[in-house]
């Protein structure tokens, strides 16, 4: 892992377009201000790997499992086919 | 086009009916085309199915069916991809999930789908709203007994 100091206000910059600044520090608590392309997601790590988690966890469920909060059917939702 | 699904078996759809993830999902990143299986109007659950993987299905509802006021606070940063200005106008939908108990809603990551452009992405919300909302009667609750 790449260690480097930074003091607030400073920033650093990761390839040509994301920019993480030191907003403010208050005791163990570091704000961080991040400037990225939309595109790029941007997560606090332990919300992000919950919803990994989770997501995989829902995948597994099967189709009966939910039966009684409803039942699909097995074609494609049309309201959006053309003819 | 179709998909050989593990769950309903042969689905086919056109292309217009599939939803483009451009990111994909947290854990599942690979999965970037997703049709919505459903019953009908009156169904309580459709299923987010990817194109991709046959075996990967996500139960999804309205989470206001089942929360009611459950509203999304969201950064205007994570609707930017979705060309929504605002989350109204848009499809909200909780992933169904399990806990030891119950059947649970994702009540803090929220799948937001932009029906006008096909386009879908997993939010997450502002605040301490639950990853596992455990739902009331549920199947999984009632006693075999």
């Amino acid at each position: 892992m790449l260690v480097l100091s930074r003091q607030r206000d400073e920033s650093i910059v990761i390839g040509e377009e994301i920019v993480v600044t030191i907003v403010d520090i208050r005791g163990d608590k570091v704000r961080l201000g991040i400037e990225a392309p939309t595109e790029v997601p941007v997560h606090r790590r332990e919300v992000f790997e919950a919803i990994q988690a989770e997501n995989l966890r829902a995948s597994q469920l099967g189709a009966k499992e939910v039966r009684g909060l409803g039942q699909p059917r097995s074609t494609a939702c049309s309201n959006a086919r053309r003819g | 086009m179709e998909v050989q699904t593990t769950r309903f078996g042969r689905v086919e759809f056109a292309a217009e009916d599939v939803f483009c993830f451009p990111e994909g999902l947290p854990g599942l990143a690979a999965c970037r085309d997703w049709v919505i299986l459903s019953e009908g109007n009156d169904a309580a659950v459709a299923w987010l199915q990817s194109v991709q993987r046959p075996e990967i299905g996500l139960a999804v509802v309205c989470p206001r069916r089942f929360v009611p006021g459950y509203r999304l606070r969201v950064a205007r940063r994570e609707l930017v991809p979705l060309e929504l200005d605002t989350p109204k106008g848009a499809l909200l939908l909780a992933v169904v999930t399990k806990t030891a108990r119950a059947l649970a809603l994702n009540l803090r990551a929220p799948v937001v789908i932009n029906l006008d452009r096909r386009l879908g992405r997993q939010v997450t919300a502002r605040g301490s709203l639950p990853m596992q909302h455990e739902l009331d009667n549920t199947p999984a609750l009632k006693k075999t007994a």
